[in-house]
C-alpha cells in the first residue's frame, strides 16, 4: 500500500475543471516536486488531500484514511498564505501547534527559529512577508510527520534562506516520511527532489524519477518543465 | 480538543472586546459624574447623558455581534481556516468552539451592561432615577420566582445559541459560492428566516395548546415556556448539523 493513493480525482468549479481525473500513488521515503505553471491544480490537489476542499469525483487516502482527522495528525501542511493568527508572538505559536501536535518537537522548532533569527516575542502582525513565510515553515518543519504538504514554501523568501529551507527540508524530515514540494522555481529544488510530477490544466502529464529524467531524457528538470510547458 | 480550542478562542474575543468594555464602564463614569446630585432631573445633561449611554451600549452590543461573526468566518472559512481546519479536531468541536466562546461574550456584554447601570446610579439619584432597594428586592424572591427567573435565563440563552447558530449556519452555506460570499451569506439568512417561520407555524397549527399566548398563571407561563424552550434547541441543533455536514463534506476553501 502506497503512503497516497489517489484515484480518478477530478474537481470542477462551476465549467472549470481544476483537476481531471488525477490517479497517482506516492511511497513513503520520497521528495516529490509538483511541478506545473500558475493555475494548473498544484494548489486544488493540495488542498484537498488536507481536506479543505472537497473533490467531485475520486477518491483520496492517506496512510489508508481519507483527509480527516486521522490524516491531520500525521500531514502537516503548509498552505500557499500565511493561515496563523497574526495576534500571537512567535512563542505563543509554539505553545500553540504543541498544544494541537502531538508530534510537534518544540526544540527543533526553536533552533530553526533561532537560526533564522526570527524575534520570539514579536508578534506576527509586525513581521515581514519573508519572515512570516519563514517562521510558518519552521513549524510545519519542526514536526515529526508522516507527509509534509509544502505549497510553495520557497517563494517569497531570498536565495540564501532558500538554501537553509531547502536544507531544513532534507534534514528534518525522516525516511518514511513523504514530502510533496508544490513550485515553479524548479531550478532552486531540483537537487533534493526523488520524483517529479508535472501537472497541466488538472491533467498528471509526467510522473517519474528525478534521476530517470535526467538519465533518458538527456536534460535537467528545470529545462525540461521550460520545454514542456513552453507557452 | 475542545477545551483547547476555547484556550485560544475565548481571549482571542477577549482581545478585542475587553477594550470595549472598558471604553464602556468609562463611559458610565463619566455619565455618572455629569449627571451627579447637583444637575436637575430635566435637564440637557441628562438628556444628553442618555443618548450618550444608548449609543455607546447599542454599538457595544453591535460591534460584539460583528466580531463573533467575523470570529467564526476568519477563522473557519476565511484564510486562518488554512491552519483550524488542517488540526486534528473534528468539525463539531471547531463549531461548539465558536458557540460556546460566542455565549460566553454575549453574557459578559450583559454582565458590562448591568454593571455600567450600576455605575451610573453609585453617582447616587443621577440617571434615570435608580434608586435601587436591593434589600426588598431579595427578600421579595422565593423558590418560585427563583425557578421562574432561571428558566427564563435559559429560554434567553437558548435564544441566543438559535441565533448564532443561525448566523453561522447562514455565513457557512453563503461560503459555498465562489462569489458574492456575503451576499449568499445574507441570502441565507433571509431564508433560514422564512423557513424557521414557516416551521413554527406548522407546529402552532399542530400543536396548538402547547403554544398558547395567553397567561393565567405562573403554571401556565411554565407550559409555554418549556415547549418554547425544546423548539429552540431543536432549531439551533438542526443548525448544528447543517454547519457539521457543510464543514465535514461540503467544505469549500
Amino acid at each position: 500500500m502506497s503512503k497516497i493513493e489517489i484515484s480518478g480525482l477530478t474537481r470542477r468549479f462551476g465549467n472549470i475543471t481544476a483537476l481531471d481525473g488525477v490517479t497517482l500513488n506516492i511511497d513513503e521515503g520520497r521528495i516529490v516536486g509538483l511541478l506545473g505553471p500558475n493555475g494548473s491544480g498544484k494548489t486544488t490537489l493540495l488542498k484537498i488531500m488536507n481536506g479543505l476542499l472537497t473533490p467531485t469525483e475520486g477518491s483520496i487516502r492517506i496512510n489508508g484514511f481519507e483527509p480527516g482527522i486521522e490524516t491531520h495528525k500525521i500531514v502537516a501542511f503548509l498552505p500557499d498564505r500565511n493561515a496563523l493568527p497574526d495576534y500571537m508572538s512567535t512563542d505563543k505559536l509554539i505553545r500553540l501547534y504543541q498544544d494541537f501536535f502531538e508530534d510537534f518537537d518544540r526544540t527543533r522548532a526553536e533552533a530553526m527559529i533561532d537560526d533564522l533569527g526570527i524575534d520570539r516575542s514579536q508578534e506576527l502582525k509586525k513581521m515581514s512577508k519573508g519572515t512570516k513565510e519563514k517562521l510558518q515553515l519552521c513549524l510545519v518543519m519542526a514536526r515529526d510527520a508522516e507527509v509534509y504538504l509544502l505549497d510553495e514554501p520557497i517563494g517569497g523568501v531570498d536565495p540564501a534562506t532558500r538554501d537553509y529551507i531547502l536544507r531544513t527540508i532534507i534534514s528534518n524530515y525522516n525516511e518514511n516520511a513523504v514530502v510533496i514540494i508544490s513550485t515553479h522555481l524548479i531550478a532552486d529544488i531540483e537537487s533534493v527532489l526523488d520524483d517529479v510530477i508535472f501537472i497541466r490544466e488538472g491533467k498528471i502529464i509526467l510522473h517519474e524519477q528525478a534521476d530517470t529524467i535526467r538519465e533518458e531524457k538527456g536534460a535537467n528538470i528545470d529545462q525540461l518543465f521550460r520545454e514542456v510547458f513552453r507557452c | 480538543m475542545l477545551g483547547k480550542l476555547l484556550k485560544y478562542e475565548i481571549p482571542a474575543l477577549g482581545r478585542k472586546l475587553v477594550p470595549l468594555f472598558i471604553a464602556w464602564a468609562a463611559t458610565a463614569v463619566m455619565i455618572g459624574i455629569l449627571v451627579g446630585p447637583a444637575q436637575a432631573k430635566s435637564s440637557f445633561m441628562m438628556i444628553l447623558s442618555v443618548l450618550i449611554y444608548i449609543v455607546v451600549g447599542t454599538a457595544i452590543f453591535v460591534m460584539t455581534v460583528i466580531m463573533i461573526i467575523q470570529r467564526y468566518k476568519n477563522s473557519l472559512l476565511g484564510d486562518e481556516a488554512y491552519f483550524n481546519m488542517v488540526l486534528p479536531v473534528s468539525a463539531s468541536a471547531h463549531i461548539a468552539n465558536k458557540l460556546i466562546s460566542a455565549l460566553i461574550w454575549i453574557i459578559l456584554t450583559a454582565v458590562t451592561a448591568f454593571l455600567t447601570v450600576l455605575i451610573i446610579t453609585s453617582f447616587d439619584q443621577g440617571f434615570l432615577d435608580f434608586n435601587i432597594d436591593w434589600k426588598a428586592l431579595f427578600e421579595s424572591l422565593n423558590a418560585k420566582t427563583v425557578v421562574a427567573g432561571l428558566e427564563w435565563i435559559l429560554i434567553f440563552l437558548a435564544s441566543f445559541t438559535k441565533t448564532v447558530m443561525q448566523i453561522y449556519t447562514a455565513i457557512t452555506i453563503g461560503h459555498q459560492a465562489k462569489q458574492h460570499v456575503t451576499l449568499m451569506s445574507i441570502g441565507a439568512y433571509i431564508g433560514i428566516l422564512i423557513a424557521e417561520g414557516l416551521v413554527s407555524r406548522l407546529l402552532l397549527a399542530v400543536f396548538p395548546a402547547m403554544f398558547r399566548t395567553s397567561v393565567n398563571s405562573f403554571e401556565d407561563a411554565r407550559i409555554i415556556l418549556l415547549p418554547a424552550l425544546a423548539t429552540v434547541l431543536i432549531f439551533s441543533a438542526v443548525y448544528f448539523f447543517i454547519c457539521k455536514f457543510l464543514m465535514e463534506k461540503k467544505l469549500n476553501l
